[in-house]
């Protein structure tokens, strides 16, 4: 499904980011990537969609090239990959359903988008995201009314609306408190189970980790380090991943569950 | 058991830097050479109290050269009538000017910003033609306008266009230049285009300072009428020229009134607006 050949992205300003990485992402999986900040957990879930420049190396997705895709496929590649992000990115100052409809852009025509004039069928995608997620009573309510576990639902119903084959999500619980974060995850976990799709899922919190991962990937300074089930990964592989013992910090709840 | 805090270097201050006093002695050089008798326009301060009985001869009656005249402080109301044409001409020219200069402006602007602009030689071609845009006073496009169209509204309305365009399209493009990045990292991500892109996520975030710049700039059009109005370019200002030149100033101070009532009426009515939009 996804494939990276020796992929490395270095930034104009010189930072290494991802260095010679090697993976393959099967369909339907739930995988987890874990590291510290820096690690290049971000840059790896961008260099999937294209939000990032590869500049050695190569991403395969559902056999196109993200490094040779023209701007035309780039976006009808995105538009199999929905996109779940930290601070949620919602237009805030208008409604979720306007949001989750964002969604159904890729379907519509400029002209239709532009007036706002969107498909029935494109309207009733967006309402069934947004039932999936438990949140369709919020529908004409404006986005920045909402609490944060609703918004990342929001969030997570936009890309749903997509339709998509492949769903990233970039420290989707960075910004929410613990309960809400459990609630985001079920839902995550529950899509990928039920629809099937391939699921990425950026995380720095290892109980979480270790609870809602298939698999688990550990980056460190860029580079691959640790790859396996998450029943294998125990305190001495986040250790080698995080490059020094445990602490309280790296776990969501007060007592650690590994 | 008193440790010592660990021994580690503190940080060397870094050199001031001597921009801030140079520009101070640079400002006041400038403003003593604009002020000297020798090299400046030599503002004298006696000159000023000489002078302000002569002045206080337009306030109130003592006119030398129009004994009819009451002066500025006596409005002159049955004046009134006859300004009323003039005055909805002004309206009108603002209303069309404004419609069409923010118009044009709103898809320039999305051009002009770095956040949306779909390449580089595109933005800084797009920039530089709105700086020569809004570095040509009204008054002169509105001269060129008069000598092109002839005398009237027109010139006046178009003269206003040009002036909007720059306003609105500058202020605009630096708004858009601070948008919340998110929402649009998030329509990339689904496969929008760009048209989509700046329509979903851009302009929901700058629409209401939109509806703001528009009404700024409204407001801008009906004062720029008494200028515009000098040179041959309608409204309001044709009429205001007129008496000014006639030396009637209990006359103009009832345009004057007018005008504060206008332009005060419309900054009510736009404070209002915006409440009810953002």
């Amino acid at each position: 499904m996804i494939r990276f050949e020796n992929t490395s992205v270095t930034y104009p300003g010189g930072v290494n980011a991802l260095r010679d990485v090697t993976l393959d992402l099967a369909a339907g999986q739930l995988v987890i990537i874990v590291g510290l900040s820096g690690a290049g957990k971000s840059t790896l879930i961008r260099a999937i969609n294209g939000l990032v420049p590869i500049t050695g190396g190569d991403v395969v997705v559902d056999g196109q090239s993200v490094r040779r895709a023209n701007p035309k496929q780039l976006r009808q590649l995105r538009s199999r990959i929905g996109m779940i992000f930290q601070t949620f990115n919602l237009v805030k100052r208008t409604s979720v359903l306007n949001n989750v409809l964002m969604g159904r852009l890729h379907n519509t025509s400029t002209l239709r988008s532009l007036v706002g004039w969107y498909r029935p069928d494109d309207v009733e995608i967006a309402m069934q995201a947004l039932e999936r997620v438990d949140i369709v009573e919020k529908a004409y309510v404006r986005a920045s009314n909402l609490s944060g576990g609703q918004q990342q639902r929001v969030g997570i119903a936009r890309a749903l609306a997509q339709q998509p084959k492949i769903i990233l999500a970039d420290e989707p619980v960075a910004s929410l408190d613990p309960p809400t974060s459990h609630v985001v995850l079920r839902d995550i976990q529950r899509i990928n189970r039920e629809l099937g799709i391939t699921t990425i899922v950026n995380l720095h919190f290892l109980d979480l980790a270790k609870v809602y991962g298939e698999r688990i990937i550990g980056l460190r300074a860029g580079e691959l380090v640790y790859d396996g089930s998450a029943a294998q990964a125990d305190e001495n592989v986040f250790r080698e991943i995080y490059g020094r013992s445990l602490t309280a910090d790296d776990v969501l709840e007060a007592a650690p569950v590994i | 058991m008193t440790a010592a805090a660990p021994a580690r270097a503190r940080p060397v201050r870094p050199a001031r830097s001597l921009f801030v006093p140079l520009a101070v002695v640079g400002f006041m050089v400038v403003s003593w050479w604009s002020l000297s008798s020798e090299f400046g326009i030599g503002f004298d301060l006696g000159e000023l109290i000489e002078n302000i009985t002569r002045g206080a001869r337009i306030l109130y009656r003592d006119n030398p050269i129009n004994p009819a005249d009451r002066g500025l402080l006596n409005p002159n109301w049955a004046f009134l009538a006859s300004t009323v044409e003039p005055m909805i001409e002004t309206f009108q020219m603002a209303v069309i000017a404004a419609v069409v200069g923010c118009g044009l402006a709103l898809p320039i602007s999305f051009v002009a910003s770095r956040v949306t602009a779909p390449g580089r030689a595109t933005l800084f071609g797009v920039r530089g033609v709105l700086s020569v845009v809004r570095a040509i006073p009204d008054i002169l496009y509105a001269l060129v306008f008069v000598a092109a169209v002839g005398i009237g509204p027109l010139p006046g309305i178009l003269a206003l266009v040009l002036f909007n365009i720059g306003v609105v399209a500058k202020l605009m493009s630096e708004t858009i230049d601070g948008v919340d990045p998110g929402p649009i990292e998030a329509a990339q991500a689904s496969g929008a285009n760009r048209t989509q892109t700046v329509r979903w996520s851009v302009l929901p975030q700058v629409l209401p300072h939109y509806v703001a710049y528009s009404l700024y700039t409204f407001e801008l059009n009906i004062r720029a009428s008494t200028v515009l109005g000098i040179v041959g370019a309608g409204g309001i200002g044709r009429i205001l020229y007129r008496e000014y030149a006639r030396f009637n100033w209990s006359n103009v101070s009832v345009i004057i009134v007018e005008l504060f009532v206008f332009v005060f009426v419309i900054e009510v009515v736009s404070i209002w607006l915006r409440r009810r939009l953002v």
